[in-house]
């Protein structure tokens, strides 16, 4: 161990005592030890599910949902779109990498991959279900999704990348998922505003229900269960994207040593 | 009894939040290894996100906080009962899209990190700054920065 280091050790522990012991004191702000909500907090709460003043409501009973495809709607379309870039660089730096069949020793043993094969269905199940009640109970399209990517990394570990791209577990297939996915959820954000067009009257992007000056509005209710409106397809496109575009994102990153410096070779890379 | 004990436990919550900030801080800045670099941004994401929670939370006398969700909602007074129970739903809206973008983002830095490994044959920023220059790395210790 250097000098440098421990002085860098020293002076962070110095800072962090410093900060605690400031906090202590109530020398930055007071410690967040709230009883009552935010105002901004207790609009969305009482406004998340009001059908008596529906141009400010989501209609959908969850708040969380309501406010991240509803209320902040734009935002989220874009959070997604980063997240799509991430996934396509991850992609970009494999390209021309193929999975070469054959190459896998077969996985691990016969226990672990009875256990997998048992595991793999609940957990899609589970995912699906997290996504379908998204509006409803905790949860939505990025739970569901990252939990359904869970079960493609499992059957990775358990099984070999051989066995996914046997079973059309491909780069190709998840890439068109995943472009589906968010193809669905700017088409969701625009369809009142396309309906309005061809009506001709007013609509917004992103408009779930009513609106000032716009009768629009997604069904609100399926067999008399709140459905959301537009959260309703945005749970389930988000659900999608999610899950293939983590699963890429994982059968990308586990390609094997021999596959992926074969390319580097290739492209005259030391 | 308990008006003394929750804030002082929220201070201790607090501020062990702030300590995993900067320890993970002392991670990004002074360890050498990409990898370690990484693991020390997750743990500051995570401890950010869980701030972020913190600062939602909310003090309900008597109960636990419930969650953002309106259970009631068939009857006109159910969002207003909720109200008087439950805690922020924006930071948690916000987290939510944080961490999904977090992973994604964590798979390509390491995903960047593995091919630095296999065209340099090292994660450690001091060597490949070496290599950059064109030193082989003569003097292997001593010459920092």
């Amino acid at each position: 161990m250097k000098v440098t280091d421990l002085v860098v050790a020293a002076s962070i522990v110095a800072l962090a005592l410093l900060l605690s012991y400031a906090m202590f004191l109530g020398g930055i702000g007071p410690v967040p030890v709230r009883s009552e909500l935010r105002t901004l907090a207790l609009n969305y709460i009482l406004l998340t599910y009001n059908p008596a003043k529906i141009i400010y409501s989501a209609l959908a009973p969850e708040g969380v949902t309501a406010i991240v495809w509803d209320y902040r709607g734009l935002d989220t379309y874009f959070e997604t779109a980063v997240m799509f870039l991430a996934i396509i660089s991850v992609v970009a730096l494999t390209h021309g990498c193929k999975v070469r069949i054959g190459l896998g020793k077969g996985g691990m043993s016969l226990i672990v991959k009875t256990t997998t094969r048992i595991l793999m269905p609940l957990i899609v199940l589970a995912g699906v279900s997290i996504t379908m009640h998204g509006w409803l109970t905790p949860g939505g399209g990025f739970q569901g999704g990252a939990t359904i990517a869970v079960a493609t990394v499992l059957a990775l570990v358990t099984y070999s990348i051989d066995t996914l791209a046997k079973h059309g577990i491909r780069k190709k297939i998840l890439l068109a998922m995943r472009s589906t996915g968010l193809i669905g959820i700017a088409l969701t954000a625009v369809a009142l505003l396309i309906i309005g067009l061809a009506v001709g009257v007013n609509a917004y992007i992103f408009q779930n229900q009513e609106r000032m000056g716009s009768p629009l509005a997604f069904p609100a209710y399926f067999s008399g269960t709140p459905t959301g409106g537009s959260l309703l397809f945005y749970n389930l496109f988000e659900a999608f994207a999610v899950s293939a575009g983590l699963s890429l994102a994982i059968i990308v990153t586990s390609l094997r040593e021999e596959e992926v410096k074969e390319t580097l070779r290739g492209e005259g890379v030391e | 009894m308990s008006e003394l004990i929750i804030p002082y436990l929220l201070t201790v919550v607090f501020v062990s939040f702030v300590i995993n900030l900067v320890i993970a801080l002392y991670g990004i800045f002074a360890r050498p290894t990409l990898v370690k670099k990484i693991i020390a941004l997750t743990i500051f994401s995570d401890s950010l996100n869980s701030l972020a929670i913190f600062v939602g939370y909310r003090v309900v006398s008597g109960r636990v906080p419930a969650p953002p969700v309106v259970v009631n909602y068939t009857s006109p007074q159910g969002p207003a009962q909720l109200a008087k129970v439950t805690v922020d739903p924006l930071p948690q809206a916000l987290v939510l899209t944080a961490i999904v973008i977090g992973l994604a983002v964590t798979l390509f830095m390491v995903k960047v990190t593995m091919q630095v490994h296999r065209i340099y044959g090292t994660t450690s920023v001091r060597k490949l700054e070496r290599i950059e220059h064109g030193n082989k790395g003569e003097e292997d210790e001593g010459v920092v920065e």
